[in-house]
């Protein structure tokens, strides 16, 4: 599902394996008035990453076939261009809350989140970024 | 019966023995006694006689002298008397009725008893007393009685020992039988069922005889040794049941562990679902979702509700500790039944879990939570011996030609195994041969137990199979669990 305005709506790279918890995310973001691409492994998100550098936010789930996001972020550590992550992490698993930091993700979240709190934090770690207002509900 | 029988006979025996040489003796002797008697009867007639045909020979001459003897002779019916001339050209009718030779001593003028025996086999006591005639010519009177009376004598006397012999054998074997079953027989009879019982492990009933003879003592001592052997199968029952209770309770324990490693996964899984119900929630919540999209969104609800509830019941069905009970398994539906609990912990360590290709149904005889345990212990071995992913290979087969180590006493119709095959680690060859053996672990202190295997192995050998391990470090481990197929009509 994609918007349409991707000058004025951050554009959100939503990596997750559960083809339910992705949909719900894509429908949710995307009535939060962002824009959002979608992939379910983390071979599908280096690439998608590789290709496109305009991205301005990566969701993903840290636990996916192929590579797992914590691999993606790894691979992505080195890359000054890389777009903030926030990753979704299993509850208590604070080993890997732990590693994620380390690889620089900008927040991490865990599972199962409040839909809005998930919002929030998108929102919030998008308006951190300079080139971006606020995302806005509805596109003109 | 036979020792009272063999006891009574000996004795009998003795008793006979000694009985009859007495009756001989005194038999002998009586017959000796009775010859004397004779012989002294015969004598004192003899002397009589010769004195009065030593008178008739001077008076009369030698034909009245022979006349009064054969005169003589027609008076005792029982002592035969006549003349004899002690001469070998004796005229037949003078003879003596034994050869000359034998009655040298009448030339002494002495007088000779002796015993012949006629051709008809009659005994015959012949006494002989000399008579000097015109002092050169040699006679004599003999007399001749027959010993048949005194041989009656002796064959009344030796019936007589028979019979007393006889009566006594008969009397005694009764005596003794009877006294022998009433003293021995019974006593030993009681023992024997006392003594078999025992053997059979019955220890319930004591066993007391009265009486202070041996077999009391015997009886006392089976007794007491009895109750040491039901004391002491008191003591290992109680111990046996403690050890039980202490393993099933550390298979409890190694089952909760399982659990514990399960659930991890498990909460991974959950973690999914429950993120989409609250999305969806709070989506409907919001009242911005069109009709078909609140339709579309209770369903999700509904179906990871559904999906939530198929992992929760996974787990309990696991974790719910059932009553050990053997009955028949299908390994492959057990290894199917398997494969959904692993799954989770399996995709956390970027392990693929593979199932062996299903071929025909092998049944067995065994408690189905016990086999999953082991099932699950062995695969969750493998994902964790796989840090960095892999795959792991679950399957079942029936095994045709496969040699049980000497520990395996069953021998039945056909065996079957259960793999369980990773790319993991391997096991160094000095860790093989320990990895069956209780709290031995190669993980760091708080990952495990070092009881899993020794477990596994434990249910595997009480299911009367065993289990094999191959493994190449670097390479992978490959566990094999084998198991006695069940007849194919056995229902248990």
């Amino acid at each position: 599902m994609k918007a349409a305005c991707p000058e004025t709506h951050p554009h959100i790279l939503l990596a997750e394996d559960d083809s339910d918890l992705r949909e719900l995310l894509d429908f949710a973001l995307t009535q939060a008035g962002f824009l959002v691409s979608c992939c379910d492994n983390g071979l599908q998100l280096l690439e998608m990453l590789e290709q496109n550098s305009t991205y301005d936010l990566v969701v993903s789930d840290l636990r996916m076939p192929a590579l797992t996001g914590l691999e993606v972020l790894e691979s992505q550590y080195d890359n000054r261009q890389r777009p903030p992550f926030i990753c979704m992490t299993a509850f208590g698993d604070q080993q890997t809350h732990d590693m994620a930091r380390r690889f620089g993700v900008a927040a991490t979240i865990d599972k199962p989140f409040d839909l809005d709190e998930m919002i929030k934090l998108v929102q919030t770690t998008c308006r951190r970024q300079p080139n971006h207002d606020l995302p806005v509900r509805n596109c003109p | 019966m036979r020792l009272t029988l063999k006891i009574t006979l000996a004795v009998l025996l003795g008793i006979a023995l000694i009985f009859s040489i007495y009756s001989y003796l005194s038999i002998q002797r009586e017959r000796e006694q009775l010859k004397k008697n004779l012989s002294r009867e015969a004598r004192q007639l003899g002397e009589s006689l010769r004195v009065m045909v030593t008178e008739i020979w001077q008076q009369r001459g030698e034909k009245e002298a022979i006349g009064f003897l054969s005169r003589a002779n027609k008076i005792h019916s029982k002592i035969m008397v006549r003349w004899v001339w002690i001469e070998k050209d004796a005229p037949e009718k003078y003879k003596p009725r034994v050869p000359l030779d034998q009655l040298d001593d009448l030339l002494n003028e002495e007088t000779v008893a002796l015993l012949a025996g006629s051709k008809q086999g009659h005994d015959f006591l012949l006494t002989y007393l000399p008579l000097l005639i015109d002092g050169n010519r040699i006679g004599a009177i003999e007399l001749t009685e027959s010993m048949d009376e005194m041989h009656d004598y002796v064959k009344e006397s030796l019936r007589r020992s028979a019979i007393v012999v006889g009566t006594m054998v008969v009397s005694s074997l009764l005596f003794v039988g009877v006294l022998g079953s009433f003293w021995i027989n019974r006593p030993m009879r009681r023992l024997r069922d006392q003594a078999e019982r025992i053997g059979t492990g019955d220890f319930s009933a004591g066993l007391n005889l009265s009486g202070s003879d041996e077999l009391a003592d015997l009886a006392n001592t089976i007794d007491r040794m009895r109750s040491q052997l039901a004391e002491a199968r008191k003591a290992e029952q109680a111990a046996n049941l403690e050890k039980f209770e202490a393993l099933e309770e550390l298979r409890h324990t190694e089952r909760l562990a399982t659990l514990g490693k399960l659930s991890a996964g498990m909460a991974h899984e959950l973690g999914t679902p429950l993120n989409v119900i609250s999305g969806r929630a709070k989506l409907i919540g919001s009242a911005r979702l069109s009709a078909a999209d609140v339709c579309r969104s209770a369903k999700i609800i509904g179906e990871q509700v559904d999906r939530m509830t198929a992992i929760m019941r996974q787990l309990l069905s696991f974790a719910r500790r059932g009553e050990a009970r053997k009955q028949r398994v299908e390994l492959n539906a057990l290894l199917q039944g398997v494969l959904p609990l692993l799954e989770p912990s399996a995709r956390e360590q970027q392990v693929e879990l593979l199932q062996g290709e299903v071929g025909p149904p092998l049944p067995v005889n065994a408690d189905p939570g016990q086999l999953q345990q082991v099932l699950l212990n062995l695969a969750l071995n493998g994902i964790q011996a796989m840090p960095d992913g892999g795959r792991i290979e679950l399957c079942c087969a029936a095994v045709a030609d496969v040699k049980p180590p000497e520990t395996v006493s069953l021998n039945p119709a056909g065996w079957c195994c259960l793999q369980v095959r990773d790319q993991g680690n391997g096991i160094v060859a000095e860790h093989l041969k320990h990895i069956f053996d209780p709290f031995f672990t190669t993980k760091d202190v708080g990952q495990g137990t070092g009881l899993g295997l020794s477990i596994a192995y434990g249910i595997i050998e009480e299911h009367g199979g065993w289990i094999d391990v191959d493994s190449t470090p670097g390479q992978g481990s490959c566990f094999t669990v084998y198991l006695p197929l069940a007849d194919s009509g056995e229902i248990t």
